[in-house]
């Protein structure tokens, strides 16, 4: 194992030990690190700021409350986002806004063969680098917000709040195959939805 | 070299840009996308997709921010925890 990588975990097993002793100034540390990047996930999952920052409060609170229970097995991290993840889930199956993978929207694109039946679908019949990234990464954030959560939750994960693959399947309790089978659905149908637009 | 379909180049895509694909999976994607119109044009729309996905930005913070944090800190500080 990397020397770095011992290092990191010595740090955050005293960071954990001071969490559990109940250390004021690890717990202040700790919100002081997490809190705005936690904010910023459950809002863009929730849509709402004033809903987002009950589920933050929520959340940490319970972990708070439990981090005794805490065995180490995934990292801290991962921890805090599995928290609140899963409170902002329950909140939005509770105001029945949940919205789970759609229809695969590749899945007219090819023939029985296994080809594409009809030419690839463009950006507006626009040549590609005739879209200015500007303008394209305005569609990209938009159409990023209205994904299914289940699509958005790792694509927040993985390519905005750029956590390590390891710790997305520690937050959303999957295997490392499942991992790749969703990011790739997440990535089709966010170029599917950007192409629409 | 065993002739690979577009619905596999589409299903391996994400695997090839993120350099989870063995070298004979590449070599084989690769060897259909040199022939193939549609699933270069593919290629080159989700690679850019996946590019400016990871320059999203967070958005700001709100300005009572410390309020939402000092609840936590609040509760945290109760003597019975």
């Amino acid at each position: 194992m990397p020397v770095e990588r011992v290092g990191q975990q010595e740090t955050e097993k005293a960071r954990l030990g001071a969490l559990k002793s109940g250390s004021a100034v690890a717990w202040r540390e700790l919100l002081a690190c997490y809190g705005p990047r936690l904010l910023r996930y459950a809002t863009r999952m929730v849509g709402a700021r004033a809903t987002a920052e009950e589920i933050l409060q929520d959340s940490l609170v319970t972990v708070y409350r439990t981090i005794a229970r805490f065995d180490g097995r995934c990292s801290l991290k991962s921890w805090l986002y599995r928290a609140v993840h899963n409170r902002a889930i329950d909140e939005l199956r509770r105001r029945k806004r949940y919205v789970d993978v759609g229809d695969d929207p590749e899945r007219d694109y090819f023939n029985a063969a296994g080809h594409w039946q009809h030419e690839c679908p463009g950006w507006d019949g626009m040549a590609a680098k005739r879209l200015d990234d500007k303008r394209l990464l305005i569609q990209v954030r938009d159409q990023l917000d209205r994904l299914p959560h289940s699509h958005r939750e790792i694509l927040l994960m993985k390519e905005v709040d750029g956590l390590d693959p390891a710790d997305i399947c520690a937050a959303l309790e999957i295997t490392p195959g499942n991992f790749r089978l969703r990011l790739h659905r997440a990535r089709a149908a966010l170029r599917a939805a950007v192409v629409r637009e | 070299m065993v002739y690979i379909k577009c619905t596999d180049v589409v299903a391996k895509v994400s695997d090839i840009l993120d350099g989870e694909a063995g070298r004979l999976t590449r070599m084989r994607f690769y060897g259909h996308v040199m022939m193939c119109r549609n699933c270069r044009r593919y290629l080159a729309q989700f690679k850019r997709i996946k590019e400016l996905a990871g320059k999203v930005t967070p958005d700001d913070l709100p300005p009572d921010f410390d309020q939402v944090m000092n609840f936590v800190i609040r509760e945290i500080d109760k003597p019975d925890g």
